[in-house]
């Protein structure tokens, strides 16, 4: 009997009123736990696991492929044109420093090396080799058509990483630390790699004979050697 | 009972006598299409963003209360069904396991591989005594090893190899074998990607996998011979591969000492 005249009054709100206010009442613990820890974030969906597992996987063959063709360039070229050897030690010491960095980031984030390493290896060697030995022009062509091709990747997956970023952004989410990052690294090695070009251009490379020839195959067999590194 | 249009659409599809079985998958909160979970964890591994749990709470608390049944009963549809009525779930609902006693083995090897990383701790690299790759590798084989006798399936462990070796069950197999030595590198701190990363997992695979089949008839104590076998294999291992190893360095030398000669005398290489 003690407890009926309690009951009028929780009657006289309406069961979400009564609910509002009991939630102004308590301190919830929920606005509590999202101030102090982040939110947990959205999985990556699976196309996007798979777009970076062969986004790093391309770009850690890439840079395999660059510290290797300018090791076998240089030393033909230091031998021929010593005037040139601080910018092919530059170029190579560049390369050797993306290399680095997508090796850590393929180890850190699980991502399997591509299963063509010893081919790429021995290409690369013999790519360098070749065009070392053409001379000055050639192996500028060579450098000019690679990064081309690089640079021309790189983009694409910068353009792809920041639509994520938008798509999150539109969700009230962003992206998280690691991806932010990557975003700035491949940017920072995009701008390397065009800056390469420019030198390349700089040192005669539209002079390399046959010019159209040289850059057309190197550049489709760039193109190849990205499609099948992304899958296997 | 509001149903999203994938759902329904299943649901008109199938015959009118089925329709019920579906109805209750959707209302009991399980889902209606097998999914594999190993293939889900397959590539890029991210930090910030966390994949979520490879079973979701329905199919973890069924096939956990029946892998609990896999001692007496082994690894068969007995277990299955009687970890489905533990869970409180029908009979009926053992059509969600199309593979059967299969999913039992898969489960048991999926929470023993994501739980490896609790059961074995190393300290930090920069301690005073540093812990070498191999030798956490062979502590980690061993604690998974030990996970075998600890769910009590060891002595039911040929039961699973048989279902493993069917045909249609052997690709999820090696690939939850891959995705275990993967882990096992992982653990022990191994950052090489190179051709090594590809040899270095086969190897442990095949390690593991002539160990766990010895451990499953191993009678001695505390399973000291399945150790000692371990030991002998990857004494094996380290002495094969120390020499490929060195015989490729040394080819690679005397490649570019030949190439250093040559150029030395002036040729134009």
């Amino acid at each position: 009997m003690a407890l009926i005249p309690s009951l009028p009054l929780k009657a006289r709100l309406s069961p979400l009123a009564f609910q509002l206010q009991a939630r102004q009442c308590l301190p919830s613990r929920r606005t509590l736990a999202t101030a102090t820890e982040p939110r947990p974030k959205t999985p990556l969906s699976k196309t996007q696991k798979e777009f970076l597992d062969r986004a790093l996987r391309v770009n850690q063959a890439g840079e395999l492929a660059a510290t290797l063709i300018y090791s076998s360039q240089s030393p033909p070229i230091n031998k021929a044109h010593p005037h040139l050897r601080p910018l092919m030690k530059h170029m190579y010491d560049q390369e050797a420093g993306h290399f680095k960095k997508f090796n850590e980031l393929l180890a850190k984030h699980r991502v399997r090396p591509t299963a063509m390493y010893p081919v790429w290896h021995v290409a690369a060697t013999a790519l360098g080799w070749s065009t070392g030995a053409l001379g000055r022009e050639a192996a500028m062509a060579c450098t000019e058509a690679v990064e081309t091709e690089i640079g021309e990747h790189y983009n694409s997956q910068v353009r792809e990483l920041l639509a994520w970023s938008d798509e999150l952004e539109g969700r009230g989410e962003e992206l998280g630390d690691e991806l932010k990052v990557l975003i700035q690294d491949v940017r920072r090695i995009r701008d390397e790699e065009l800056e390469h070009l420019d030198h390349a251009v700089e040192n005669d490379a539209k002079e390399a004979n046959p010019y159209e020839l040289l850059t057309g195959v190197i550049r489709a067999g760039c193109r190849g050697a990205i499609w099948v590194s992304e899958r296997v | 009972m509001s149903l999203p249009a994938s759902t329904l659409r299943a649901v008109l599809r199938t015959p009118t006598n089925l329709r019920p079985l579906l109805l209750l998958q959707h209302r009991l909160g399980l889902q209606s299409s097998p999914r594999n979970p190993s293939s889900s964890t397959a590539s890029y591994h991210s930090y910030d963003h966390p994949a979520p749990a490879p079973y979701p709470p329905a199919e973890t608390a069924i096939l956990s209360a029946a892998l609990a049944h896999v001692p007496t009963t082994g690894f068969t549809r007995t277990a299955l069904t009687t970890g489905l009525r533990e869970a409180g779930y029908p009979e009926i609902s053992l059509n969600l396991f199309p593979k059967g006693a299969f999913e039992l083995v898969r489960y048991h090897l999926v929470t023993q591989r994501t739980q490896l990383n609790t059961r074995v701790q190393f300290p930090d690299h920069d301690s005073a005594a540093p812990i070498s790759v191999g030798r956490k590798v062979r502590s980690l084989i061993l604690a998974r090893l030990r996970g075998n006798a600890d769910a009590g399936v060891v002595g039911r462990w040929q039961e699973a190899v048989a279902l493993m070796s069917l045909a249609e069950n052997i690709p999820a197999s090696l690939k939850e074998l891959s995705l275990l030595a993967d882990e096992m590198w992982f653990l022990a701190g191994d950052v090489s990607v190179d051709s090594s990363w590809y040899t270095k997992r086969a190897s442990l695979a095949g390690v593991y996998a002539a160990t766990e089949l010895f451990q499953s008839t191993d009678q001695s104590t505390d399973f000291r011979d399945t150790e000692q076998f371990l030991d002998r294999r990857l004494e094996e291992l380290r002495t094969v591969g120390g020499a490929v190893s060195g015989t490729i360095e040394w080819m690679g030398f005397q490649g570019g000492a030949m190439v250093n000669l040559l150029r030395s005398k002036g040729v134009r290489i």
